[in-house]
Formats: structure tokens, sequence, C-alpha cells
């Protein structure tokens, strides 16, 4: 929903501790509450009606305290009603009716209100009824998580009343006794209802006792609840006076017995609408990015009325409310900051707050809370005048960005007339400009645009995609990369989550300790969704099985996409297949010794001295890589890392997650040449810090660095893409597998070839491409010649001298295998050998004929800690038909 | 009983012998193998300890009269599908740790499973130490004390009960090992680092699919 004339407001309380002793069942310590709301309050940020206030956040505090961060309106019927403006029958009309439309909203959408009141019926700019304050009950799971009461006792219908405290079952934090329903708010608008017709208040000033007292009356049979309450209000006479319909309408409200009572479901059927010609406004047909369904069915364009033609100049109320807040949370909006100067949060002096006693075990006596565990209600205004202020100067143009000019795209990002060079911002480090109110807006608008757009802009979301991933839309760029499109929501929904499987054991021990420092995925609500998302990707892929690790791989889907199961779910789909295939057979040792062995090449291939190294004292990736790779790196590092990880990991192709594996080793390159093995195998059992950006640019350097056919695995992909959809803009997310493949390509290797070698083999293909011969016409590289006419790779042949003469590769260098070492083990000298040892940075192809001297040639040549070094597969044998071998020109 | 901190390191003086040992860690996913390390080396206890995938390595020093026993630690990942990484780790391994959960029957039965198939396949003097773990958690037990340590007897196992949680044990189950290693001269093994790098190919006698043969 748009921002329009709202106002953000903080309110703030605290979760119910637990007393520091208290395990669960497990003997562990119990989630804090405050973890608890936070993950239940996801749900409600859904939430999003005409009739009700737009939850924002839920920001956890110190002291389990917590602050929530709600659409606000400073009107509200409490300052309202003294106007006597609802005393008219029409406007009272008018506001039930909209109260009602809010609640069976919220209804709908399995939360109950249970804490209506005249404060928390908010009135906007135009009178319009807001509810706020409506996820209290939901969000505390029903009052179990705090320890005061939720909602006012004057308002409560009698069964609440009569029901006491929830109590949770502590394993499946579920209620034991069924929570409020709907049908409790309908109790409490009658009340206020009554409040308005009268103009004043029930029981003012009664003590929370009496009130119980006096609701319990109600539940005698022979009790005429309206009347008595009207007495209480002196309007028995002014009710009388008002139309039948109203009569009826509050008589159904108030009705002791639940059953009886109307939920607001049935009320907004009430005749009393209908007479007063009051239809239900249908919420704004929804947008959804996933479907199968027609998106611009039914779409109705606003029409310009001549009061619209005065264009507002605020275009920030354009944008979505969402948006706003996290720009707002960007200009340097602190809640804390918001709230301790009004007073909310008081800060004592720290030895105030000191305990009088801690015992040895740990446990505290005598520690006051900073502030009272009871409820205050009130909301603070978040000023969005700092927001606006950094906004100032961008131009209104910039708010609707158009896309359809493809040129802009070519030209980068805009420059904004502020002066500040938005191409300078996109240089410069992630966490920097994440954090960039102004870089972000941009950002965030175009991306709007562009998901919007999807799939037909998806050409442009990977071009932006290389630039950068705005934090507030990552998922959904994700999900653009991973190509999710379809009825995710049906598919998510067709799949059986609950019959036990035989994983299940596996999986219920797994996710309490699957990134639990992250308060999102500690919670029980988020429990309950790993679980569901985990067992659909087990009960949808038959053919393969859970293996440990599968949860971290989940988890960042999960955690961008926490109230979106179906996408979640989708997208683990899509990323598995796409960088895991067959990982996760019941037998996967073949595809992940291949994977460990092609990226032993590669690091021999980029760092041989350090791959020298490794293998001398037996630090194999065996041993330390395959939690790297079977989890693409999910389990080595923190949340906030993989997702800049996988910005990047998502651009590129299949064997990317290989380049990124070297990248690391790179970053540790000294260390671990200094280390022998127990501290090379220690360094990785808990991962150090690293520097991820710089590991993400050395991992495309290196691909770059890097002929295709390098990372060739047979249990790669093999199917070649049947119809191209994706656009081909970035050069590292081709996969060398959906190439179709002929004579001059790979082929598959078993393991004990991979392995006897230490080097990469290279396709004919490849070497074509590199090495920009012109082939015949059967190649299917395209053969570009490079400008500035550098070559890339130096040809090796070491077959014998004669063999040689008879055809060799146009520039190739001749070392003959059998002469080219002395005893020692250097190559000896001779102008073959100068040429090599100054071609230090070219791709070093050693060619020979069939047989094993070529890769033994590598092998000595790695030993010899010479870069880039490969083989071509196959030898010169495959490129006999391809008219390239010439004769080398006389020796003069 | 229960101690807290770390175990006790080489003080200052250096004295006497110096010896290595290839230390494995087995047991069915969740018993706690991972915490019983981490109490061991680092003296602490991490509730969400995270899965272990794969395999992980710990190093760990304690003092044994005039002997300095260097532990050099495996702990692998429990889950079934993983056994077959199994034995690259405990293949020259001198000890073994076989971890169950006292409150579930079934990471018992796997823990006998282990103890069956190291004594089948893992050098022969291997020593081998049952831990119980979970043990502060012994109003919901599942396995009596009683009945592991009679399993623990037929086979010459080491034996006790042991909490990560409140550290109860855990010291006393790796000095216990220490003491019951042999430490000879000749064969302490001291410098000479056991051979977790085999390379994989080498032929792997459990090997009925899995991750790593
Ligand atoms: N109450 C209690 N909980 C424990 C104890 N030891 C471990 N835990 C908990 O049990 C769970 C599993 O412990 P881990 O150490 O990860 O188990 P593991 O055997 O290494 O599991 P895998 O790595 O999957 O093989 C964690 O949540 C621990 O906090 C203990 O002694 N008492
Ligand atoms: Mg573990």
């Amino acid at each position: 929903m748009a921002l329009g004339k709202a106002q953000f407001g903080v309110s703030t309380f605290f979760a119910a501790s637990h007393s520091n002793d208290k395990c669960g069942a497990n003997g562990l310590p119990l989630t804090p509450n405050s973890i608890k709301i936070v993950g239940r309050f996801q749900h409600l940020k859904t939430l999003d009606h005409h009739h009700i206030c737009k939850y924002l956040d839920c920001v956890r505090g110190r002291h389990e305290r917590l602050m929530i961060v709600q659409e606000h309106y400073t009107n509200n019927l409490n300052l309202g009603w003294k106007t006597g403006k609802f005393q008219s029958e029409d406007n009272l009309v008018k506001l039930a009716f909209e109260v009602l439309q809010g609640l069976y909203y919220m209804n709908q959408h399995e939360v109950t209100h249970r804490n209506l009141s005249m404060d928390n019926i908010l009135l906007d700019t135009e009178g319009k009824v807001k509810l706020s304050n409506f996820g209290m009950y939901y969000m505390t799971n029903g009052g179990a998580y705090v320890s005061f009461p939720v909602g006012q006792m004057c308002y409560m219908c009698p069964e609440v009343i009569c029901s006491g405290p929830v109590q949770i079952d502590e394993e499946t934090e579920l209620p034991v006794l069924p929570p409020s329903g709907p049908k409790v708010d309908v109790w409490s608008l009658g009340c206020i209802a009554l409040e308005l017709i009268s103009g004043m208040k029930l029981w003012e000033g009664v003590s929370n006792q009496q009130i119980a007292r006096n609701v319990l009356v109600f539940l005698k049979p022979d009790c005429d609840v309206i009347n008595s309450i009207c007495t209480e209000l002196k309007c028995v006479e002014k009710l009388q006076s008002l139309s039948p319909y109203l009569n009826d309408f509050i008589r159904k409200c108030l009705t002791v017995d639940p059953t009886h009572r109307p939920d607001p479901s049935e009320l907004v059927h009430h005749e009393m609408f209908t007479v007063h010609k009051l239809k239900q406004v249908s919420p704004r047909n929804g947008y959804h990015l996933f479907t199968s369904k027609l998106r611009c069915k039914d779409l109705e364009l606003p029409e310009l009325t001549e009061n619209d033609v005065e264009l507002d100049n605020d275009h920030l109320s354009e944008r979505n409310m969402e948006e706003v807040y996290y720009l707002w949370r960007l200009a340097g909006g602190d809640l804390e900051g918001v709230l301790k100067k009004a007073g909310m949060i008081k800060a004592k002096p720290p030895v105030t707050i000191l305990p009088s006693l801690t015992l040895d075990n740990g446990e505290v006596l005598g520690q006051g809370r900073d502030q009272m565990e009871l409820l205050d209600e009130t909301v603070v205004l978040l000023s969005q005048d700092q927001l606006r202020q950094r906004l100032s100067d961008i131009d209104e143009k910039s708010y609707y960005k158009l896309l359809e000019d493809e040129s802009t795209i070519t030209e980068g990002l805009p420059s904004s007339p502020s002066n500040v060079d938005l191409n300078d911002t996109a240089s410069l480090p992630l966490v920097i400009k994440e954090k960039d109110v102004e870089y972000q807006f941009h950002r965030v608008i175009l991306y709007e645009r562009l998901i919007n757009g999807y799939p037909y802009k998806k050409a442009h979301i990977w071009k932006e995609a290389r630039v950068d991933v705005p934090p507030l839309f990552r998922n959904l760029v994700w999900a653009a990369l991973l190509e999710v499109e379809g009825d995710i929501q049906a598919q998510y929904d067709s799949i059986d989550k609950e019959t036990p499987i035989g994983t299940d054991r596996q999986i219920a021990v797994d996710i309490p300790r699957c990134h639990q420092y992250h308060e999102l995925l500690a919670s029980p609500t988020a429990h309950a969704k790993f679980k569901r998302v985990l067992k659909a990707w087990v009960v949808s892929h038959p053919e393969y099985v859970y293996w440990q690790g599968l949860d971290s791989l989940c988890a960042p889907f999960l955690a961008l996409n926490f109230n979106n199961e179906a996408l979640a779910y989708a997208c683990i789909k899509a990323f598995i297949p796409k960088y895991l295939h067959k990982f996760f057979l019941k037998d996967n040792s073949p595809v992940i010794q291949e994977y460990l062995a092609v990226f032993s090449h590669l690091i021999a291939f980029h760092e041989p001295e350090l791959s020298n190294h490794m293998e001398g004292i037996g630090f194999i990736p065996d041993l330390y890589a395959i939690p790297w790779f079977l989890t693409m790196f999910a389990h080595v590092f923190p949340l906030n890392k993989i997702v800049h990880l996988w910005d990047t990991l998502l651009l590129g192709n299949s064997s990317f997650p290989l380049y990124i594996g070297v990248a690391i080793l790179k970053q540790f390159h000294d260390r671990l040449l200094s280390f022998g093995f127990n501290e090379c195998i220690l360094l990785f059992s808990d991962m150090p810090v690293i520097d991820l950006q710089q590991c993400v640019k050395d991992a495309i350097q290196i691909f770059c660095n890097t002929p295709k056919s390098a990372t060739y695995r047979q249990h790669a992909k093999q199917t070649p893409k049947k119809n191209e959809t994706r656009p081909n803009v970035s050069y590292y997310s081709r996969d060398y597998n959906e190439k179709p493949s002929n004579e001059l390509s790979m082929e598959p290797l078993t393991l004990d070839e991979l392995r006897s070698e230490k080097c990469p083999r290279i396709s004919a293909e490849d070497l074509l491409e590199l090495g920009e011969f012109i082939g015949n016409a059967n190649t299917r590289s395209p053969t570009k010649k490079r400008g500035n006419g550098k070559p890339l790779l130096l040809v090796i042949d070491v077959r014998g001298p004669d063999e040689f003469k008879r055809g060799m590769i146009p520039g190739s260098v001749n070392i003959p295998f059998q002469s080219a070492f002395s005893p020692e083990g250097d190559l000896v000298t001779c102008p073959a050998v100068t040429t090599l040892k100054q071609s230090k940075s070219l791709v070093k192809v050693v060619v020979g004929s069939r047989g094993r001297n070529a890769s033994n040639f590598a092998n000595e040549l790695v030993r010899l800690d010479y870069t880039r070094v490969c083989t071509l597969h196959n030898g010169i044998d495959v490129l006999r038909h391809t008219g390239i071998l010439s004769v080398p020109p006389p020796e003069i | 009983m229960s101690q807290r901190g770390g175990a006790q390191r080489p003080n200052g003086a250096a004295q006497g012998k110096i010896c290595q040992f290839k230390l494995v860690l087995l047991g069915e996913s969740a018993v706690g193998k991972s915490s019983l390390v981490l109490r061991f080396v680092k003296g602490q206890f991490h509730e969400y300890q995270e899965s272990t995938i794969g395999a992980a390595f710990l190093t760990q020093t304690v003092c044994l009269d005039d002997t300095t026993v260097k532990f050099e630690i495996w702990d692998t990942a429990g889950q079934e599908r993983y056994h077959s990484l199994a034995p690259m780790y405990y293949r020259g391994a001198q000890a073994a740790i076989v971890v169950y959960d006292i409150t579930n029957q079934d990471t018992f039965g796997r823990a006998k499973t282990w103890v069956k198939e190291l004594q089948r396949q893992a050098s022969p003097n291997i020593v081998i130490a049952l831990a119980g773990n979970k043990a502060d958690l012994s109003n919901k037990r599942m396995v009596e004390y009683e009945e592991a340590q009679g399993y623990a007897e037929e086979n010459s196992l080491l034996f006790m009960e042991t909490s990560a949680k409140t550290a109860m044990n855990v010291n006393d189950i790796f000095l216990a090992i220490a003491k019951k290693l042999p430490k000879s001269d000749s064969g302490g093994q001291s410098g000479q680092r056991p051979q977790p790098g085999v390379r994989l190919n080498e032929q792997n006698q459990a090997s009925e699919g899995g991750c790593c043969k």
C-alpha cells in the first residue's frame, strides 16, 4: 500500500522473560519470548487492507524489549468521539462498517484483534477507519509471551473473562485451549457503539475486578445485557430513538452466548449496511508475481479527474509504505533513539539495575527491570523529515523511471542532479552502498519496475544484478535469476508436507542447529516453516535424499522469503539442479569425487605452489571442502555474508562455485603455505573471517582466466537448454555443458584418470577458440579475433621432434618429453624452454599424442610451480581433421 | 563432579615425553559429538552447535604425569549417509569415542554398530571408549546405565556417562583414554602424524554409497 498521508508510529513493550535456570525438555535454554514474537510478527507484515494499519517492523531491544512500528494516524476514536460526530446514526453505521471490514480481512488471515478499543480505531486524514494494534494478540501467541493482559477489560466479552490467561504447550507452542476467535471483537464493537451513542465511557474508573464481576452478571440467563449497559451509560431512550436496524445490530454484537453471536464475516452483510447503501470495497486487485493467472486481467487504470491534474508534489507518498520505511531507516531512523527522547525508554544508571544477589549458578536475585513489564500503549511518531530532507535533491523524474528506453541500460546508472554520481556509488564497497539512502532509493525504484516486468525484463534484471542487488528486493531478484516462474503457490500447496517420513528425525535435529544466531530463523515459527520447506523438497524429489547440509542450503532462501514459503521452496528447487546437480543422490560419491578432483585441478592451474604444498602435507579437498560445496558455502559463512556471496554466485554457471573455492584458498595463500597439516585443517574447521567482496572479485577473475572446458564434469547437468530464454548478458553464466558437443569437445573421464593428473584437460574447441585458430566450419566456437592480437596461450608440444615436424599446431613450441627434464627434475634449457619461461601469464597447453607423456609433462610443470598448465584432451590427433596443423618453418 | 573450563594444558616445564594420538568420534547425529569436543578443547558449550558436515578437526593437549599427550581429534558427521566417510577418519586412529544419547535408545543401538565396525575394520589396538552423553537429562533417560556398562564390559570398552552441557566426565573420558594408550618410547607416535589424508581412492571396505569413498 502506498504511503499516502500515513505516518509511522513506534510503540514498545517487554516480552515475558524466562527465569534464568529454566530449560526446555532438551535441557537447553528456552527460546526467548522476544524471538518467538519476532517470528510470529512476520505474518502481520503481510496484511494489507485499507481499513487496517500496516505493520512495518518489529525490533528487539535489550532485556526482551520489543519495538513495533506501524502505520499511524494521530487522530483516533478516543479523540474523535467527543465531537459527537458519531452520535449521528449515519456516521456510526459507516464507522461500524469500516471496522468490520478491517476485522473481516484480518480474520481471513488468521488474525483476531482481541484488543479493539477506541484508542485502536484510528481515523486517517479523510476520517476513514484504520484499525491499529490488532496484532498484539497474534504476535504474543494469545498473550502467552507477555506478562500483561492483552485487551481492555471493559470491552472484553464474557467468555474471554471466564477463560483466564492462555496456556501454551511448550513442545508444540500451541495453546492448550483454543485462542479467542473473531467473535470476541464483535462484542467489543457493540460496547464501543453504545459508548458512541451515549457519549459516555463504560465503567470509567471502575477496577478491573469490578468490571469482571459486572460482565459475569451478564451470564445469568435472564439478564438483559443491552438494557443494563444502556442504563449504565444512561442511553436507554437514545437507543430506542435510533433505527431498528441499528438496535438489532447492537443486540447481535452483544449476544452473550458466543455460539449465537455473529462474527465479522456475517455482520458485514447486516441489513443496516444495506439500508445505508454501504458496499464493501474489494481491495485492489492484488498483484502477484508468480502466478499462472493472467496478470493484467481486470486491471483498472485509475481515471484522472480534474483534481488529479494538479499533481501532488509529494512523490514519496506514492511509494510503497514498506519501501519508505526501509529508506527511513537508511536515512538514520533510530527507533530506540526516538523512544528514549519520548521518555518511553528511560535510561537508568546501570548501577541501579545491578542484581542484589548473584548465585554461582548464574541465577540473579533482586534485579530491577529498567521499566515495568506492563504495557504502555503510547505510540510515538517517527518523523519523516530527515528522510525527506535526504531525498529532497532527487529529481522528480527519478520517481517515475522509464524502462522502455533500452539505451539507458547501457548508459549505466542515472546521474543524479544532486551531483552525487550514482556510478561512483556503484563502485563503492557493498556495505557502504547498502547503507546509502540515495543510492538505494534509485536502486529500489528501478528494481521495483524491473521485478514487476519479470519475466519479460529478465535480461535487464541480470544486467543490473551484476552491479548489485538491493537488499529490499533480494528475494525476488534471486527468484528471477533462478528463473522461477509459474504458479508456485499452487505447486507448493499440492505437496504433502505433513505425513511423517523417515527423514523427519534428522530434519528435526538439524533445524534447531541451523543458523540459530539469526533471530528470524531461531523462532518456533521459523522452525515450522523450515521443516515444511525441507520436507516438501524431500517428498517431491524421490530420486534424491536428505543429506545433512540441505538445511543450511535452504536457510538463506527461508530467511529472505520468510513470509512466502512457496517462493523459498521454488528457489531451492531451482537452485539445486543448477549448482548441485546429483549432489543429493543417495550415492553421491562419484559426483562429489569428480567435483573435488576438478577442484584440485583448478587449484593446480591457478595456485600451483599452494597445490604442491597442500598435496605434500595431505591437506586434500576431501577433508575441508565438502561442507563448502555441498552447501554452497551456506554452512561455513554467516547469513549476512552468504547473501552477498550468492548475489554473485547466482549469476555464475554451475562451475562458478569451484572458482569461489579457489578464491578462498587464494586469500589464505600465505598462511596455508606456511602451515603444516594440523594448522591448515584447523584454519578451515572454523572458517576464518574473509574479505568476501575480494573473494568474489577474485573468483570472477579466476573464472575469466580459465578455459571453460577445464571444469568439465560428466556429472554436471548435461541437457542443453531447449528454448533459450535466458539472455546472454552474463559472460560467466553460461555452462560448458549447455553447448552441444562434437568430436572436439570434452568427454567423460574416469575418477582415476582425473586423479592421476594434476592439471585440467581442455577441449580442442577451447584450444581453437583461445588460440584464435580459424578452424574448419565444424567448430562451433565463435572465433573472434581479439583486438590487441596478443596470444592467450602457449602450446607446448611434447612429442618427439620428428613427429612434431610432420604436423604441428601453428605457434607451438616443441619440448620433447624424453629430453625435457634433467635428472634433478629441472627443465633442460633450450630455446623452447626459454619461450616457456617467458610466457608466465599465458595458458600453457601441453599437447602430446596418445599416452601419458603430456599429462606427465604437465604434472612436472606444476611441480615446478608453473601456473595455468593444462593438457589437450585426446592430444594432437583430435586436430587432424580441423585443418589447422601445419609443418614448422624450416629452421634457419 | 562437574568441571568447568578446558582440560589441563601442559605447564611451562618441559618434562617427559610428548605423545601424539589420533582420536575419532563416532555416533548418531545430534548425540553431542561436536559438543563433547568443544567442551574438551575450548571449555565451551553451544546450545545451537551446528551440525557437522563431513568432519571437523581439533586438537587438544593433556598432561599425564610426565607425559604430554596431544590429541588430534576428528569429529565426524553423524548422519547415516555420511557413513562411508568414516573409514577415512578411523583408519589409523589410535582411539575412538563412540557416543550415544542416553535419552534415545536408537542412538545406543547405533553406537553398538559403530563398535562392531571399529572392532572389525579399525587398527587392532585401537582404544575404544563409549560415552553416554546428555547425562544431565537423566529424567528423560531411555538407556540404563547398567545396560551400557554391561555392554562396555563385554566388549572391553572404557565407559562413562558424560554431559557436554555440564562438563561432567568430559575431561575424564579423554584422560582415561590417554592413560590407556601405549606410550612406549618408540611407539609414542611423537611427531609422527597419523594419516587422515589417506587418498580416498584407496580401496574402501565399507562402501555402499555415500559421500566419499
Ligand atoms: N542437554 C544436553 N544437550 C546436549 C549435550 N550435548 C549436546 N547437546 C545438544 O544436542 C544437540 C546436538 O549436539 P551436537 O554436538 O551438534 O551433536 P553431534 O553428535 O555433533 O551431531 P552431528 O554433527 O549431526 O553428527 C545440540 O543442540 C547440543 O546443544 C548434553 O550433554 N546435554
Ligand atoms: Mg557434530
